[in-house]
C-alpha cells in the first residue's frame, strides 16, 4: 500500500489528560481520508501534531517518506492546511492574504486567481478580510490551503460556517481534488454524511484512541459483525462510540 | 530579504510604520517650538550651549519615543494575533523566529528613522539659535546614537513581550508601567536597577551632560542582546498551542 501520511503510535498527553492515545493511521496517496469523532476525541490535536503546532509527547509520523521535525520545510512545503478557524491578517484584503502565502510559498502570481476561483471568492478578493462573513473567512481558510494546488491536504472541519450551498459546492470540491492532481485529504468532520459522500477511508477516534480503521465497506462488515446496524456512517460511528464509552465507563468502574 | 519584504506587506493599514515616523516629526516640531519660546531661559542656564540643546530637550523627545516604541511593538504583532493569522504562519515552510527578526528590523529601522528627524531638527536649531561657534556636529551625532543605543532595550523588550501576549492590552499595560517605574527609578544610583529597560531609556534624560556614559552603552547592548536573544529562541521553541 502506497502511504502518504503514516503515523506510529502518535500520543500527546497534557498533564493529566491523554488528547491523542498511541494513534497509528495510514492515509494512501490519492485518497480522501475521513476523520471522524466526538469532540475532544482528538482529531484536531491529532492534525496540529502533523503539521507541527504542536509535538508529540511519543511516537512518530512519516509524510511523504519525511519526518519531522527534521525535514519540517520540506514537509510543510507539500501540505496545505485549514486548522479549526479561518487564519487571516484582518488589515489585508482577501488577495493580499492569498499572496503573503504564496510569496511564502513561492509560487506564481496566477496562483492567488486560482485559488480564489476555486473557493468561488474571486468577485470579494478586494475586500478587507475582517469585513468578510463567516463563510467567506471560511472559503479564505480553505483558499490558503489550496493555494498551488499543494500534494496534502488537510482540513479540520473546512465546512463549518457554511451554508448548505457552500457546503455541496466546497464538498464537490474536496472530492475531486485527488482526481484533479492527485492530491491526498485528510479531513475531519462532525458531519457524517459529508463524510460518506467523500471518504474513501475512515479514522474513528474517541477519547484519544484510534477505534477503526479502514475503508467504508470493511466499517459496514465490522460494524455487521458486532450486530450494529450498517445502514448509514452515522449510526455505525455511534454505535461505535457507544459500546466504546461503555467500556471506558466498565473499566472505570472496576 | 525575501521575509523582510514579506513583512513589510503585512504593515499594511497597521500603522506600525507611520508611527514611529509620526512621533519623529512630533519630536523635531516639539525641538524647535520649545526652543523658540524658551530660547532666553534655556540659554542663560549654567550649562554649555551644547548640553542645553541636547539635554533640556531630550526629556519629551524621549517619552515621545518611548510610547511610539510601546505602540508599534503592540501593534506589530497585535496583526498576528487579530485574525489568528501567526497560526497560518507556523504551518507555513517559513522560519518563525526570521519573522520575529524581521520585525525586529522594521521597529528599529523606523526608530533610527525617527532620531534621525529628530535630531536633523536639533542640529538646525543648533547652527541657527545656539551662540556663534558653539555648535558641535559631534557632539550631537554622539549624543543621538547614545539616546538610540539606549532607547533599544525598550523596543527589543516590547517586542519580547508583545509576540507572546495574544491581547494587545497587555504589553501595551506592561509598557504603561515600565514608563512610570522607569520615570521614578531613572534618578536612582543603585546599579542594579540598570536591568530595567525603561531606566536605561531614560538615563539620557536625566544627565545633565550631553556625554555618553560607557557604562550605560554597554548595559543597554548587552539587554538589547539578551532580550532578542531571547524572543528569538521561544519564537523558535514556543509552539503554537
Amino acid at each position: 500500500m502506497d502511504t502518504m501520511i503514516t503515523t506510529e503510535q502518535l500520543t500527546k498527553k497534557y498533564k493529566n489528560f491523554t488528547s491523542v492515545n498511541s494513534v497509528s493511521l495510514h492515509i494512501r496517496k490519492g485518497s480522501i481520508y475521513g476523520f471522524l469523532g466526538p469532540n475532544g476525541a482528538g482529531k484536531s490535536t491529532t492534525m496540529k501534531m502533523l503539521l507541527g503546532l504542536t509535538a508529540p509527547t511519543k511516537g512518530s509520523f512519516i509524510i511523504d517518506g519525511k519526518h519531522f521535525p527534521n525535514d519540517r520545510m520540506a514537509v510543510l512545503r507539500e501540505i496545505g492546511s485549514f486548522i479549526e478557524s479561518p487564519s487571516f491578517y484582518a488589515n489585508l484584503t482577501g488577495r493580499e492574504n492569498l499572496d503573503i502565502i504564496r510569496r511564502i510559498l513561492k509560487l506564481p502570481e496566477s496562483s492567488v486567481e486560482d485559488a480564489l476561483e476555486l473557493v468561488g471568492l474571486t468577485e470579494f478578493g478586494g475586500r478587507l478580510a475582517k469585513n468578510y462573513s463567516l463563510g467567506m473567512k471560511q472559503r479564505l481558510g480553505l483558499a490558503g490551503a489550496l493555494l498551488g494546488r499543494p500534494p496534502i491536504l488537510i482540513l479540520d472541519e473546512p465546512t463549518n460556517g457554511l451554508d448548505p450551498s457552500g457546503i455541496h459546492e466546497i464538498r464537490n470540491l474536496i472530492k475531486s481534488l485527488p482526481e484533479l492532481y492527485d492530491c491526498t485529504v485528510l479531513i475531519s468532520s462532525h458531519m457524517l454524511s459529508e463524510i460518506e459522500l467523500m471518504a474513501d477511508d475512515i479514522g474513528i477516534l474517541n477519547h484519544g484512541r484510534l477505534l477503526f480503521e479502514g475503508s467504508l465497506d470493511e466499517l459496514r462488515q465490522s460494524a455487521l459483525q458486532a450486530g450494529f446496524s450498517s445502514d448509514n456512517l452515522e449510526e455505525m460511528f455511534l454505535s461505535l462510540i457507544e459500546k466504546d464509552n461503555a467500556a471506558r465507563k466498565q473499566r472505570a468502574q472496576l | 530579504m525575501n521575509a523582510l519584504a514579506i513583512e513589510l506587506r503585512k504593515e499594511k493599514r497597521t500603522g506600525v510604520i507611520p508611527v514611529l515616523l509620526v512621533v519623529g516629526v512630533l519630536g523635531a516640531a516639539y525641538a524647535f517650538v520649545n526652543f523658540m519660546l524658551r530660547k532666553d531661559t534655556l540659554l542663560n542656564l549654567p550649562l554649555a550651549p551644547m548640553d542645553v540643546l541636547l539635554t533640556q530637550l531630550y526629556g519629551m523627545i524621549m517619552i515621545l519615543n518611548m510610547f511610539g516604541i510601546v505602540v508599534a511593538a503592540c501593534m506589530v504583532y497585535n496583526m498576528e494575533f487579530k485574525g489568528n493569522a501567526v497560526k497560518k504562519m507556523y504551518m507555513l515552510p517559513m522560519s518563525v523566529p526570521g519573522m520575529y527578526l524581521c520585525k525586529f528590523l522594521i521597529l528599529t529601522v523606523l526608530l533610527l528613522a525617527a532620531v534621525a528627524i529628530q535630531n536633523l531638527a536639533l542640529m538646525k536649531i543648533g547652527t541657527t539659535e545656539l551662540p556663534q561657534g558653539t555648535f558641535e556636529l559631534g557632539t550631537l551625532v554622539r549624543f543621538a546614537a547614545y539616546s538610540f543605543i539606549t532607547a533599544m532595550p525598550v523596543l527589543s523588550f516590547m517586542i519580547l513581550l508583545s509576540s507572546r501576549f495574544e491581547n494587545m492590552w497587555v504589553p501595551l499595560g506592561i509598557g504603561v508601567a515600565g514608563f512610570l517605574s522607569g520615570m521614578a527609578l531613572a534618578n536612582s544610583k543603585v546599579a542594579l536597577l540598570m536591568i530595567h529597560p525603561f531606566v536605561m531609556m531614560l538615563k539620557p534624560a536625566v544627565a545633565m551632560s550631553a556625554q555618553p556614559d560607557s557604562t550605560v552603552i554597554l548595559v543597554s547592548l548587552v539587554e538589547t542582546i539578551l532580550f532578542l536573544g531571547a524572543g528569538l529562541w521561544m519564537a523558535k521553541h514556543l509552539r503554537y498551542e
